[in-house]
């Protein structure tokens, strides 16, 4: 009996979700919409309120039916969908600024190693790590591309608005302030996706403060109503209330919210399930 | 900012309007952009006047908006918009070749004006071209209302279409000259319209000094 339980939850919830990012491949806002500066069809975010009803079909604040986050889950075929002319504008846009921030980062980077070389003879070492950095470049345009819509959506975020006016590049401490990632070195596309992962988290830390967002969890919570989990409490005499179904129930709502992250499994079992609900 | 707002030829809007697009040119990010895209559009399409120059206030605005808030919220309706008013051009040709003509000359103007990064628009090339490929059509250069639109827009923006994509500029001449020559029943201004952008293509588009003397003197008579 315990068993059917586990599965059955394992079928309906999946992961819990820990870590949580503004962006959600899924139909429910995410916890911190709010904080993107930007719905995805560009217009500026006053207010939730004003967003809300302003709907495209399928999501309730304001983003196109078609938004998806490059490392989301989201759908894979990209190509039909972007035939308007406001995207195809856009991404030549993106595609040249990204042309023309690889001309200046590689004259930075060979300017750099120039210097670097000609004190490394007027020294008189032997130099043997001539880590030439120009020639590891990323240049995969569709790379370059994917990345950049990464870090144009963590960018898109009042935290990041707030973060770059309150912390300016001098003061900035290596590990203690977010760097966005450097898209022109080579990583492996889950190193880099990790990085892009961990910017946005760090970020959070700028995030505007607001009453309803720490109170959202409970709200989920407390939402749920007995009838959600009169289904699949048959089984279960010996428990009182209906513990391990609504913690599955929590578990999926809190899924719906949150995306990516260090997935975490609720495992049930015949003993200690506590009731969540007071 | 009064002054300029002249060139933008919007006197033939309401007051109401004139004042949302003067406060869509200072401060986009307070207004209704896709209500002032479509305004934009709707009177493009009404007035010939308006449609012939409709490009510069809505680069206006592009670049205000980037400005502001590195916004496209403008841009993006802008561009959606037309592109609907294009799919349908064949209706809409059908409906009133006014209407029509207006459509041709505003989508040009937008490739005109709105460049990305100096560039013109890749996005708006083809359907340029298709929209002054149905100009060439044997139907259309019946009608000097179309002529007049055609040589227009080849004589504003020829150079830099031929640029982006010579083989479909051939493909315009093609049909021009062949106009020019067989289609029977056109009216001696049509034809002369055609003769000229001829001469004004094959110069590099540029006319020279006796060609222009020719086809502009008579006509300031």
């Amino acid at each position: 009996m315990g068993c059917m339980i586990k599965s059955q939850s394992r079928g309906e919830v999946g992961v819990l979700r820990v870590v949580a990012t503004p962006e959600t491949g899924s139909s429910g806002p995410s916890r911190w919409s709010h904080c993107r500066k930007r719905g995805v069809d560009g217009s500026l975010r006053a207010n939730r309120e004003e967003d809300a009803g302003r709907e495209k079909g399928g999501h309730s604040d304001s983003r196109n039916a078609s938004f998806t986050t490059p490392e989301g889950t989201g759908p894979v075929s990209r190509c039909g969908r972007k035939a308007d002319w406001g995207s195809q504008v856009e991404n030549d846009e993106m595609k040249r600024d990204v042309h023309r921030d690889m001309q200046r980062y590689r004259r930075r980077i060979l300017g750099a190693e120039v210097t670097q070389r000609e004190r490394k003879i007027s020294s008189g070492s032997s130099g043997s790590c001539d880590s030439k950095e120009g020639e590891h470049i990323e240049t995969d345009e569709a790379v370059l591309l994917r990345r950049q819509k990464q870090i144009n959506y963590g960018k898109n975020t009042l935290a990041y608005d707030r973060y770059i006016k309150e912390v300016p590049k001098h003061i900035r401490q290596p590990g203690v302030h977010p760097k966005t990632p450097n898209k022109f070195r080579k990583y492996s596309r889950r190193s880099w996706d990790q990085q892009i992962k961990l910017w946005k988290v760090k970020l959070h830390a700028w995030d505007p403060p607001t009453e309803e967002g720490q109170d959202k969890v409970l709200d989920d919570i407390e939402e749920l109503g007995i009838d959600d989990v009169m289904d699949i409490e048959l089984d279960f005499p010996d428990f009182q209330n209906v513990p391990a179904s609504l913690t599955t129930h929590s578990c999926s709502l809190e899924g719906e919210d949150d995306c990516s992250g260090t997935p975490v499994k609720i495992q049930k079992t015949e003993t200690t399930v506590q009731p969540e609900l007071a | 900012m009064e002054n300029s707002t002249e060139e933008y030829r919007i006197q033939s809007l309401d007051m109401d309007t004139q004042m949302l697009l003067k406060t869509a040119l200072k401060d986009p990010s307070s207004v209704n952009l896709e209500k002032v895209s479509d305004i934009l559009v709707d009177q493009s399409l009404k007035d010939q006047v308006f449609s012939k120059e409709a490009g510069r206030i809505c680069y206006t605005i592009v670049q205000a908006e980037a400005k502001q808030n590195n916004g496209n919220v403008f841009r993006r309706s802008l561009l959606n918009r037309l592109q609907q008013e294009f799919k349908s051009r064949e209706e809409t040709r059908a409906r009133s070749l006014q209407e029509w003509v207006c459509l041709v000359t505003f989508i040009c103007n937008i490739f005109d004006y709105l460049k990305v990064n100096n560039m013109p628009m890749v996005a708006l090339v083809h359907p340029v071209y298709d929209c002054l490929i149905r100009l060439s059509q044997p139907d259309a250069l019946m009608n000097e209302e179309e002529v007049d639109c055609l040589v227009l827009q080849l004589h504003r923006i020829g150079e830099q279409l031929e640029k982006v994509n010579g083989p479909r500029m051939n493909e315009v001449f093609y049909l021009l000259r062949d106009g020019f020559l067989l289609q029977e029943g056109l009216t001696s201004m049509a034809r002369l319209l055609l003769l000229e952008i001829l001469e004004f293509r094959a110069g590099g588009w540029l006319l020279s000094g006796t060609a222009h003397k020719y086809y502009y003197s008579e006509i300031a008579d």
